[in-house]
């Protein structure tokens, strides 16, 4: 009976440490929006900075993850499909599946051990190396200062190499297509085009549901990554320890958030 | 120009503060002694309202910083500026960036006038070769140096010292405290000054207070404190640590 009321507190002071740390990063999404104009301007240079970090480091891993996924792709689908005399099918479903769901999930994820990770582990060692209360004994708001670039910036980039994970995506399954099951790249390409559907009552007039859908969600994940990053990075207490406990709770949270939210936009925009 | 009235402050189960109280004149160096955990950096972060006391006053001239509203804490921050123990300079900016922030988010001066205060302070503290490289690049003394300098350039009424020269070789604790007395002395400021670096102590202070079990146990000028005939202090004066932990007021 002692045993299992220690299962249950321990649970309940977990679910009540979860909801806190929620609550917590909308508290900081929200006054990173507040101070988004007021403080845009002379935050100017850490957004560029962070626009680097978070746009540019990333690239080479997004590229090679990308490349490969569409390679992959192809090679699994293209062989099931050309059993059935439906092998040029490949290409629709491969233009489909990144653009909607596989580019903006792989970048989030590669976003999320990256620059997330790495964001968290940097706020957090300032946090536990009293860099945070220097700032606010002078008058400084930690938020405006380190966590609205950030998220900004990711907003920004998230997008950015999502469209280069697909673009990327895309010409490694035209590769597989034209070594491996012999359909011409004109065709190939062709089709992906024909694939991105363009509907006439699409919010975003000619441009392919399936592109800006992509796009809104690489924006949302990539401003969910960052927030909980540095949301972690800003409770880190404790040394090392603590800053090794905020990156894996940062990762952990991004990982399942934007699965999970991925799911539900998904749904909202195809169902 | 600092009071703390009868402050309890507890993390947990752990009471730190018990009933505390300190004041510290406008332009005098009060420095409090202690031994390490007792919650002498606790009392500091209450003054310039990083924490919060559970009950009593923290006034900063006739703010109460424990219910201040921000712009009256903005006010006391301006007045009153902390120099870290570790320095809490940020890494990824350089000394002189690093310097140069308080004045830069203050947004009073122009950057030329910004650049000329900077370089002055740089100068003075000898730091002008330091001063585009990183907090990572410099020594732990002039980190230190670095940290006292962000502190002066903002020009503040008080500063609140926390373990100056913890960490540092006897050589570069001498140039600290030598540069402390030197500051305390040419512009006349309010310091409370947390150690537990005897020569440090009686090199600088106006007064010495003993930190223990939550409580200030003994004020006095310098002389005063080293003639004192309370346990706790003697144990704490002759290094006796473990008479420290028995020994009641």
């Amino acid at each position: 009976m002692g045993a299992l009321t220690d299962v249950l507190e321990a649970q309940g002071r977990a679910a009540r440490g979860a909801v806190l740390q929620a609550g917590f990063c909308v508290s900081v999404l929200g006054r990173s929006i507040a101070c988004l104009v007021p403080d845009l301007r002379r935050r100017a240079r850490f957004v560029l900075d962070q626009l680097v970090v978070a746009g540019i480091s990333p690239l080479p891993v997004v590229a090679i993850v990308g490349i490969f996924t569409g390679m992959i792709l192809a090679l699994q689908i293209g062989v099931e499909l050309a059993e059935y005399g439906q092998g040029e099918r490949v290409s629709d479903i491969i233009g489909v599946i990144l653009f909607r769901e596989m580019g903006p999930f792989m970048t989030a994820m590669i976003l999320t051990a990256s620059v997330g990770s790495a964001m968290a582990a940097e706020i957090g060692t300032m946090s536990v190396s009293e860099e945070l209360d220097a700032l606010e004994c002078l008058s400084i708001d930690p938020v405006s200062f380190l966590v609205m670039p950030r998220i900004l910036a990711l907003a920004i980039m998230a997008p950015f190499l999502t469209l280069v994970g697909n673009v990327l995506g895309v010409l490694g399954g035209a590769i597989v297509c034209r070594t491996q099951l012999s359909i011409p790249p004109s065709v190939y390409f062709q089709n992906v085009i024909d694939s991105l559907r363009t509907s006439p009552d699409s919010p975003f007039g000619i441009l392919p549901e399936e592109l800006w859908s992509g796009t809104i969600k690489s924006v949302i994940f990539g401003v969910i990554i960052a927030t909980v990053a540095c949301s972690a990075g800003l409770k880190a207490q404790g040394g090392a320890i603590g800053v090794g406990r905020a990156v894996r709770g940062a990762v952990v949270s991004c990982f399942l958030l934007v699965i999970v939210i991925g799911y539900y936009l998904s749904w909202a925009f195809f169902r | 120009m600092i009071e703390l009235r009868d402050i309890h402050k507890s993390f947990g189960p752990k009471a730190v503060l018990r009933g505390f109280s300190l004041e510290v004149r406008a332009g005098e160096t009060l420095v409090m002694l202690g031994r390490s955990g007792t919650g002498k950096s606790v009392t500091l972060k209450m003054i310039v309202g990083l924490l919060r006391p559970d009950t009593g006053a923290v006034m900063v001239d006739d703010v109460d910083v424990a219910g201040a509203p921000r712009a009256a804490l903005r006010r006391v921050r301006r007045d009153v500026a902390y120099l870290f123990q570790t320095g809490a300079l940020v890494n990824w900016m350089t000394v002189r960036e690093n310097i140069s922030l308080p004045l830069v988010e203050r947004r009073e001066l122009r950057p030329r006038a910004i650049r000329e205060r900077v370089d002055e302070s740089l100068a003075s503290l000898d730091l002008l070769e330091a001063a585009e490289q990183f907090p990572a690049q410099i020594s732990g003394g002039m980190r230190k140096r670095a940290a006292l300098c962000r502190v002066l350039v903002q020009q503040p009424r008080a500063i609140l010292y926390d373990e100056p020269t913890a960490g540092l070789d006897p050589i570069l604790s001498r140039t600290v405290a030598d540069l402390i007395s030197s500051v305390q002395k040419t512009e006349d400021r309010t310091a409370l000054v947390v150690t537990h670096d005897l020569d440090l102590a009686f090199s600088i202070a106006d007064r010495i207070g003993l930190h223990h079990e939550g409580q200030l146990v003994e004020v006095g000028t310098p002389d005063e404190f080293r003639q004192s005939q309370h346990p706790v202090v003697r144990a704490f004066l002759d290094g006796k640590d473990a008479q420290t932990q028995g020994a009641r007021p």
